[in-house]
């Protein structure tokens, strides 16, 4: 019995070891690959990485950094009040409005991209950080209105009705009393909007066309084709770092109540 | 109120221009000039990475002696086109735009440039400029773009190679057989060195170094009316034959089989090929690295030498409201003050056909080798060309990947088929 | 029930009361819903239909557009490229839901029970998770790549290979390859997150009792624990294939569509109609077929795994 078990220990730890290491490789490789030079170690890709034609400009930080703010503001503030809505009120159209955003999911992402193109054109937010942003929350929704609405349903009802008894009005219950039941919530679906605007890809290359827009995913990819005759590796792997390390930063921080947002609310429906 | 100031400039140049048309009949440089407006206007210009250099050396000598200020925007070459129609969707194209000399049918077509057809007229300069590109920017009858750059395929091979490899470092092949020959010579060299190099995942890079072979050799590529390929033909399948049995025996680097652009000036600059067809700006690219090259014409199998006219040509954004400004760009850039001081001196090809020898041209020999080339060469002209020959999905691709790497003689009888059809989808 | 009685127990006044304080609640909750309403409404909806209303037109750039039904879909049936992208796409789609699956279940059952190190390696796992696909790729991009890589390296070094070898543009098969091995590595602790969730959910007196009943490892696994995180499944497969079959920063940024189309996914052809051939109305026609096929896939799907739970 006690062989068996230490057998199984083993086996564990060395089979979970070997996949980890699998899995962090890549990631401790980039930052190797970004650090090495011809002489040894140094910042010199990340210099070129900032400095040369083809790389990240300040800029393009400022881009990345307005559209995400943008994103999960934006994404928090209709989650948060449409989460509420469908978790504590009926009204009518309630059952077909869920049912359209939870569809947002099925439908093929890129499919309608053209056609937002062509609407946010007629907005007047075709090449703008706002139309990007408010694409980004759109497609946010469904995953966060969803997780909103399940972080309220789980906050007892006697929570809210006994605000009312001290004479609250629906906002501020939800302002005072539930906003602060539901935060485990809020930091997922702020964690998941911030993750996905700071990385997108395929909206911004379809959306955005002045190079002063170009976000960082943008001009990091752009390194990818290269114009000086090769493409520039080290460089781009800084480049991968530097989209990764806020990104890695943010988990670091919030992994706790990430996961365990992600357990009460997602897959509780 | 710059907005107001801009329709007052436009109307009054639109004043102007009616008056120059309709009441004189010789070209002045007077009336040209009064179609064009220098009033300070800021004009943006977009162009792709490979031209960016030009672009900007032109901006900047506009600037100096100018009111108008063009500020300049390179993209990647790849992603350009999408660019293009992207901002075009979006009516925010900007005042100026550059496209690739074979693209400019379709952009003319799709009507993103504004027509030019009678200030070009007027500049009179319409029959001195590179007649490939005019044509290139002309659609139904009307023109759209202008001559911008010229950038032509020459064989570049390292002369220090040559002599190692015991070959005459002044005596460049002179058919494409020979350069087979003395690409396998300086391949014996061994090591990282390779007699020859090309991008066989690349439709573009293919295209600009192979047809001028298959139009030396006397074949044809697609016909006039850029509706019906014409490349089942024996010369193309004779060039491609050739290039397939110098990657097939080790004499082309193995990555010219995945090279698809990006990196193919890359392999040119390490200094261990010896002779490759490619594009002639990259003549002073290579040079900066410290390698000695020597320039010659691309040769048909057995002689004849072309070439392939590439370059860029520019128009005037169809959503821009300061045309008036940006054709005095476009007309100053065609001046010789412009193609001499700016092009010629940098060791360009001038797009004025005029001004092939110049003050700057007599000082090196392979200048006045590859202006003279300009003749000699072709420019392809097609509306669907993109989606046929450069994108990465184009049927054309497929057939170099076929006719390079796999069954040759089906992949130019059904990459025919294949091309003729996509140049000819509306 | 309690507030049926109510009603009829309450007097008429009362019960006005009542129904005009539920309707200014319901009035309150549509306020709440409302920007919500107007985001999915105006950025999901409408584009929805403008896709649609574009896939009967030729729709030019600039110029106003004009009806040509249903030429935007009889092309569709030409386009060869179409037929290959569907074919691979399909193809990737069902080879990588499998092996995606398989990976993120094992995981998941590898760090199910709390024991020592069982945080470190689901850190590990999910990691991934926080780099952007985008960046992912062009991770990947030179992970593979013979430049700066270390794998050539080291099967040169083992003796395995010789000389040049691109994993990314050398054959289909690598092509495809990479692309797998990348979404393995991004997305697997992603899944394996989920179905961890789907897994503790089941109570350990259902496991007791299998056992107390005899039941080995395997057969638990089987009869207890699959049936049981099936909605979970359900979910997972789901996102699986949507991803999948909407696959474009993987091959636009890692094989560029390549060699030889191999690799070019249906968005790729849907970019490519709209934005090389400038084409927008057959853009559209192509999406709304591939929409069309997604919802058929995902209900066709959601029913199997539905009617197999009940």
């Amino acid at each position: 019995m006690q062989r068996t078990s230490r057998a199984n220990r083993f086996a564990f730890s060395a089979t979970g070891g070997a996949l980890a290491i699998l899995f962090l490789f890549p990631l401790l490789w980039s930052g190797y690959a970004s650090l090495r030079t011809s002489s040894g170690f140094g910042l010199e890709n990340y210099d070129r990485l900032f400095t040369s034609d083809n790389g990240i400009r300040p800029h393009n930080v400022v881009n990345s950094l307005t559209v995400s703010a943008l994103t999960v503001g934006g994404t928090l503030l209709v989650a948060t009040l449409g989460g509420y809505a469908f978790g504590r009120f009926k009204f009518w159209g309630k059952e077909a409005l869920f049912l359209v955003t939870l569809a947002i999911l099925m439908v093929p992402y890129a499919t309608i991209l053209i056609a937002l193109y062509v609407l946010l054109g007629w907005l007047g937010l075709q090449d703008s950080l706002i139309g990007l942003s408010l694409v980004l929350i759109m497609f946010q929704l469904p995953f966060s209105l969803f997780m909103m609405r399940n972080s309220f349903e789980a906050v007892p009802a006697e929570l809210d009705e006994s605000a009312q008894v001290d004479g609250c009005n629906s906002f501020s219950t939800l302002t005072r009393i539930l906003l602060p039941a539901v935060r485990p919530g809020l930091i997922t679906v702020g964690l998941f909007a911030f993750l996905t605007s700071w990385n997108e890809f395929f909206a911004p290359l379809i959306l955005l066309n002045s190079t002063d827009k170009f976000t960082t995913t943008l001009a990091v990819v752009n390194m990818r084709t290269a114009s000086h005759g090769s493409i520039d590796y080290a460089a781009l792997e800084a480049g991968v770092v530097v989209m990764a390390v806020p990104c890695l930063i943010l988990f670091a921080f919030m992994q706790r109540s990430y996961v365990r947002g992600f357990t009460s609310g997602a897959l509780k429906g | 109120m710059i907005s107001r100031k801009v329709q007052a400039a436009a109307a009054f140049s639109a004043v102007l221009l009616a008056a120059a048309l309709g009441g004189c009949s010789k070209d002045t440089p007077a009336a040209s000039s009064a179609a064009a407006v220098d009033d300070g206007a800021q004009l943006t210009l977009w162009t792709r990475a490979a031209t960016e250099a030009v672009s900007k050396s032109y901006a900047e000598a506009y600037n100096k002696t100018h009111k108008n200020q063009v500020t300049v925007t390179a993209y990647p070459n790849e992603e350009y086109p999408a660019k293009l129609a992207s901002a075009a969707g979006a009516k925010s194209l900007p005042d100026l735009f550059g496209s690739d000399v074979v693209f400019a049918a379709q952009y003319a077509s799709q009507g993103l440039w504004q027509d030019v057809t009678d200030r070009f007229a007027a500049s009179g300069v319409k029959d001195k400029v590179s007649p490939a590109h005019v044509r290139a920017g002309t659609w139904d009858g009307r023109n759209y773009a202008v001559p911008h750059t010229i950038d032509m395929s020459v064989m570049l091979y390292n002369k220090d190679l040559y002599a190692k490899a015991g070959l005459d470092p002044e005596k460049p092949p002179t058919t494409l057989k020979e350069f087979a020959e003395q690409a396998r010579k300086v391949n014996k060299l061994g090591g990282d060195v390779h007699g020859t190099y090309f991008g066989g995942n690349c439709g573009g890079c293919v295209e600009f170094t192979f047809w001028p072979s298959v139009w030396g050799s006397g074949g044809n590529v697609i016909d006039d009316a850029g509706t019906t390929a014409k490349i089942d033909s024996k010369e193309m399948a004779d060039v491609f034959a050739l290039y397939r049995s110098l990657y097939d025996d080790g004499t082309a680097a193995p990555a010219s089989k995945d090279e698809a652009g990006p990196t193919w000036l890359g392999a040119l600059q390490s200094g261990k090929i010896g002779i490759a067809p490619g594009p002639s700006v990259w003549l002073g690219l290579i040079e900066e690295k410290g390698i000695k090259m020597g320039v010659a014409p691309i040769t048909g199998l057995d002689g004849g030498d072309s070439t392939f006219v590439g370059g860029d040509a520019m128009g005037i954004g169809a959503t821009s409201t300061k045309s008036a400004q940006a054709w005095d760009f476009l007309n100053w850039t065609m001046s010789e003050e412009a193609q001499v001081e700016v092009i010629a001196k940098n060791k360009g090809v001038p797009i004025r056909t005029d001004l092939a020898s110049n003050k700057y041209s007599s000082a090196d020999p392979r200048i006045v080798m590859i202006n003279s080339l300009a003749a000699k060469g072709k420019t392809p002209y097609a509306k669907n060309f993109n989606a046929s020959f450069n994108d990465p999905q184009s049927p054309w691709l497929q057939t170099v990947r076929g006719a390079l790497f796999g069954d040759a003689a089906t992949a130019l009888s059904q990459g025919n088929t294949a091309i003729t059809k996509s140049l000819q989808q509306s | 029930m309690s507030t049926v009685l109510e009603r009829t127990k309450a007097p008429a006044r009362e019960r006005a009361r009542t129904v005009g304080r539920r309707r200014r609640k319901g009035l309150v909750g549509a306020l709440y819903a409302a920007p919500t309403a107007v985001m999915v409404g105006l950025f999901f909806v409408v584009p929805l239909l403008l896709v649609v209303w574009m896939s009967l037109h030729r729709w030019p750039l600039l110029a106003p557009p004009t009806l040509n039904v249903p030429d935007n879909y009889t092309k569709i049936g030409d386009n060869q490229l179409v037929g290959s992208a569907v074919w691979f796409t399909v193809k990737y789609t069902v080879l990588l839901t499998v092996l995606l699956f398989g990976l993120a279940l094992g995981l998941a059952l590898l760090v199910q029970r709390r024991r020592r190190g069982v945080g470190f390696f689901r850190t590990a796992f999910f990691l991934p998770m926080a780099v952007g696909f985008a960046s992912a790729s062009l991770l990947f991009l030179g992970l593979l790549s013979d430049e700066i890589g270390p794998i050539n390296g080291f099967l040169r070094w083992l003796g395995v290979v010789d000389g040049y070898i691109s994993w990314t543009s050398g054959s289909g098969t690598s092509a495809l390859s990479s692309a797998m091995l990348l979404v393995l590595w991004r997305f697997a602790g992603f899944n394996m997150l989920i179905l961890l969730t789907g897994l503790q959910a089941i109570p350990l007196e259902i496991y007791e009792a299998a056992r107390i009943d005899g039941a080995g490892r395997w057969q638990i696994f089987r009869r207890v624990t699959l049936p049981l995180l099936r909605p979970t499944i359900a979910l997972v497969l789901t996102m699986m294939t949507t991803g999948s079959l909407l696959a474009f920063d993987q091959f636009w940024i890692l094989t560029r569509g390549g060699p030889d189309n191999t690799t070019t996914s249906l968005v790729m052809v849907i970019y490519r109609e709209a934005f090389i051939k400038l084409d927008l109305g057959s853009a559209a026609a192509i999406s709304v077929a591939l929409l069309v096929a997604l919802v058929v896939v995902n209900v066709v799907q959601l029913g199997v795994l539905r009617r197999r739970s009940s």
